[in-house]
């Protein structure tokens, strides 16, 4: 086996049997962390796709974590208050189904990103990065005006979704739907980037000119990718909802997409499972640093700066020798 | 209609701050080709340098001149330290390490000065209103901050039409290589444009002061306006800078100020307010959307 | 009467008050690999963009297989079996070898959404890609990514890339520039393994390749075509000698 094949064998033992041990071991918060993470890694992860593969340097990511996000509250909200989401054409309630929650809050991500990724694709280079940035926020003012939903205080959520009987109140039941849909992201997206359609985006993430001149449309791809990247975003955003029970417009505010973004860098651009990593780095010294001294980030700041010009090759690199699809 | 003229005013005021922030970073932009997302930083330590100054000194005057000259201090240190090392960068590395600026600078403030937002007086002798026709009056400080914006476009428009630093900056914005060809020192070159856009940015921050509160995470959100601003007007522009400046300007201040009593003429009060709201906050950005589906690279861009 | 692949008759471009190609015009032998070469700045280039749609002409008209494709764009040329290659290489740095080959390959099958299984077990790459990567000698390194490879290797990779899809004509700009005398050897002996397969149009400097290799060559001085014939006859043309050498060699 591969080191490569070797660190992601030990990190998915890790995280399998990580609530059974962290029960034994008395440390019951380290499952809700761990979501935590896992839901990180989600959205990072299908950032990756993004910055890694296509290069599409996209700051407005969050904005589809909070569509996500706001779709769970919203159902939940009119499905707990009896009160119909709409009545024509058809009497909906909302709900509380996460059968119904998750994929729904994916499509409206995804939604969301077709309209955004067609608009902003048009365009390249610095324009690009400006113009993510600009719909995402667009987006961010938009939910603050949700009066209705809660606007600039947010909304909460009174329980968690139901899944088919299972209790997702539990952390360990709720632990294990986060891996499986981290899971289920990673091994799609693996094969997405290694088949015909990836090799393309690759290539277009490289020299876009090239694919042009090669007779492809490389925007079709390129928005693809954005969408499927965009909706994976959202299925993330679903659960971050379920998990802190509480939505608001901070969630997506800009800054998030840049420590998604210091993620995938911790880990490793184009790696797809670096970003794992770099969520669980990211966060971990998140929580710890801060109950050292609540001015961290005057260390992550500077870490940051001097990372991103002395050393690129990212965590998962380090330690498997992979330099990723960019190395 | 004295509302009209009234709102029309506020629109050139946000304006002309706008400007003062997208004049700087758009060069930056066009003749470094690097994307700076600090430049609000610099905007918030005029802010904050002014403000402190001001409640020292009292005087408007010293407070505006610490704050140029602070924020352009920084902006030099930052190129030399920091940006030099990202110019022949991916556009990635120079998103990801701007972005560890801001986290710096945001947590330096906030460390010096604290959470809780400073307050800045109008300066005494600005701080009443002026009949500019009956029936309406408006802040002479607003009006100052006007004229003050329309004289530093004055300003610069001479530097870069009549002085040769100008004119090496303007050729710099649309062919880098020959600036260089030229045998003018480029580092020297690239330090100044910075730091004069940096020094922009710092004047608009601590006029900004007395009408917007001076907190932590300021930059960011005028950093976002201001990028707007740029896409609109088209990179490395000056002339650009200007033209989405006041469309930006003008379109939130008039929707935001407008639109409700519009949309009551169509819908229901309660509707129209709640969409109002909505819209007047996305105004800008749907602007942004439909300039962009007409011309991609924006109204003037500076490689035509 | 030998079958003529492409026609190009009167080309003419200015940019601005520059007339960068003049009443260009030419005839090239299916079969041959016919030389451009000329003195610098006589806008070879100029020409090579023309004749592969990546500059449209101001006037003239080309025909290739008998058929006009004068405005025809790049791609649309490329269908109908025109290749080329860049001075600039132009491959996917952060590629493998395999990859940049794989990709031109993919071009040519049509849509490319398959989007589960590797692109490896495509039939058509199956096929095709040992045989792409055989033809220009890079087999061995077909696993290493494209910008570790040599200045030549490069080169070849891109000849590789436009040999796929078998084209009919090969426009090859400049391939030897900023290649030591190995690499120039070595590409010259791919570019000779290929005749008879593919027609060429070599544009070069370096008269030692042009001479060795060309059946006919094309003289352009200023954007026209001032002497075209064999090597032999173009090696003792007096006008080439002079734009060339100058007067009192």
């Amino acid at each position: 086996m591969t080191r490569k094949q070797i660190t992601i064998c030990c990190g998915a033992l890790f995280l399998v049997f990580l609530p059974p041990v962290a029960l034994l071991g008395g440390n019951p918060y380290l499952i809700s962390l761990a979501s935590r993470i896992i839901i990180y890694a989600l959205a990072a992860a299908s950032l990756d796709l993004l910055l890694g593969y296509g290069a599409m340097i996209s700051l407005g990511h969050a904005a589809f974590v909070g569509v996500g996000a706001y779709t769970v509250a919203i159902l939940h909200f009119h499905s707990a208050a009896a009160e119909p989401l709409f009545s024509w054409p058809f009497l909906y309630a909302g709900s509380n189904n996460a059968l119904l929650t998750l994929p729904l809050a994916t499509l409206s991500a995804a939604f969301a990103a077709l309209i955004i990724g067609a608009l902003s694709l048009r365009t390249t280079g610095m324009h690009f990065i400006m113009i993510t940035l600009a719909f995402a926020q667009m987006l961010y003012y938009f939910f603050i005006s949700l009066e209705k939903y809660g606007g600039d205080d947010g909304l909460s959520l009174a329980a968690r979704n139901s899944l088919l009987g299972v209790n997702l109140g539990n952390s360990s039941h709720f632990y294990y739907l986060c891996l499986v849909a981290l899971v289920l992201f990673l091994i799609f997206a693996h094969k997405l980037v290694n088949s015909r359609f990836g090799l393309v985006v690759r290539g277009a993430g490289n020299n876009d000119r090239r694919i042009k001149g090669l007779g492809i449309h490389s925007y079709r791809y390129k928005l693809a990718t954005f969408v499927i990247a965009g909706g994976s975003a959202g299925l993330a955003g679903a659960l971050l909802a379920n998990q802190t029970e509480f939505v608001s417009p901070g969630l997506m505010h800009w800054t998030l997409s840049g420590e998604l973004m210091v993620m995938v860098l911790l880990g490793g651009l184009g790696t797809l499972f670096g970003p794992v990593l770099g969520a669980a780095v990211f966060l971990s010294l998140e929580t710890t640093l801060a109950m050292y001294s609540e001015h961290w980030m005057i260390y992550m700041g500077p870490f940051l700066v001097l990372t991103v010009i002395f050393a690129k090759r990212g965590l998962f690199g380090f330690l498997t020798g992979d330099k990723g699809k960019n190395g | 209609m004295l509302l009209v003229i009234e709102q029309f005013l506020n629109g050139l005021q946000l304006g002309i701050t706008l400007f003062l922030m997208s004049a700087g970073l758009t060069l930056v932009f066009g003749i470094m080709q690097v994307i700076n997302l600090a430049h609000g930083s610099f905007y918030m330590i005029g802010a904050y340098v002014g403000a402190t100054v001001a409640a020292l000194t009292g005087s408007f005057l010293l407070a505006m001149l610490a704050a140029v000259a602070a924020a352009a201090a920084v902006g030099c240190i930052v190129e030399i330290l920091v940006l030099r090392h990202l110019y022949a960068r991916q556009h990635l590395d120079q998103v990801l390490a701007t972005f560890g600026l801001i986290m710096f600078f945001n947590e330096l403030i906030r460390i010096i000065w604290g959470r809780q937002p400073l307050f800045m007086n109008v300066p005494g002798a600005l701080a009443k209103s002026i009949q500019l026709l009956p029936g309406l009056h408006y802040p002479t400080y607003r009006l100052a901050v006007i004229g003050s914006g329309l004289l530093v476009a004055l300003f610069l428009w001479l530097m870069f039409a009549k002085t040769k630093i100008g004119m090496q900056i303007r050729a710099g914005s649309s062919n880098r290589e020959m600036v260089g060809a030229l045998g003018v020192n480029i580092n020297l070159l690239y330090t100044l444009v910075f730091g004069l856009g940096a020094a922009l940015a710092g004047l608009a921050g601590v006029m900004a002061g007395p009408i917007l509160s001076v907190e932590p995470g300021m930059g960011e959100s005028i950093l976002i306006l201001t990028f707007v601003v740029i896409v609109i007007g088209g990179i490395g522009s000056i002339r650009g800078a200007v033209a989405g400046a006041l469309l930006v300007g003008m379109v939130d201040t008039l929707g935001r100020a407008f639109l409700p009593s519009i949309l009551r003429t169509i819908l229901a009060a309660a509707t129209a307010d709640s969409v109002a709201a909505s819209l007047s906050s996305m105004a800008i950005y749907i602007l942004m959307a439909a300039i962009l589906v007409w011309k991609p690279r924006g109204l003037f861009p500076a490689h035509g | 009467m030998a079958d003529t692949l492409l026609q190009v008759t009167g080309l003419h471009k200015s940019f601005g008050a520059l007339l960068a190609t003049n009443n260009f015009s030419l005839s090239l032998t299916r079969g041959h690999i016919h030389a451009l070469i000329g003195p610098n700045g006589a806008g070879k280039t100029t020409v090579v963009n023309q004749l592969s749609g990546d500059l449209p002409a101001d006037s003239g008209t080309i025909y290739f297989r008998g058929r006009d494709i004068t405005r025809l764009k790049s791609y649309q040329r490329a269908r109908l079996g025109i290749a080329r290659s860049f001075q600039i290489t132009h491959i996917f740095e952060n590629l493998s070898v395999a990859e940049n080959m794989g990709l031109a390959i993919c071009a040519g099958l049509g849509h490319n959404f398959r989007f589960w299984r590797n692109w490896q077990s495509t039939a058509a790459i199956k096929k095709e890609l040992p045989l792409a990567l055989e033809r220009v000698d890079l087999l061995h390194r077909a696993e290493l990514a494209a910008r570790h490879l040599s200045h030549g290797e490069k080169r070849q990779l891109e000849v590789g890339m436009a040999l796929i899809g078998k084209p009919e004509l090969l426009i090859l700009d400049e391939p030897m520039a900023g290649l030591g005398p190995g690499g120039t050897v070595e590409l010259a002996k791919l570019i000779k393994k290929q005749k008879g397969q593919v027609t060429i149009l070599l544009v070069e400097h370096d008269m030692d390749v042009v001479f060795s290799l060309a059946d006919r060559i094309t003289v352009l001085v200023y954007g026209e075509n001032v002497a075209t014939g064999t090597p032999e006859e173009i090696r003792h043309n007096p006008v080439v000698r002079k734009a060339y050498l100058g007067e009192g060699e």
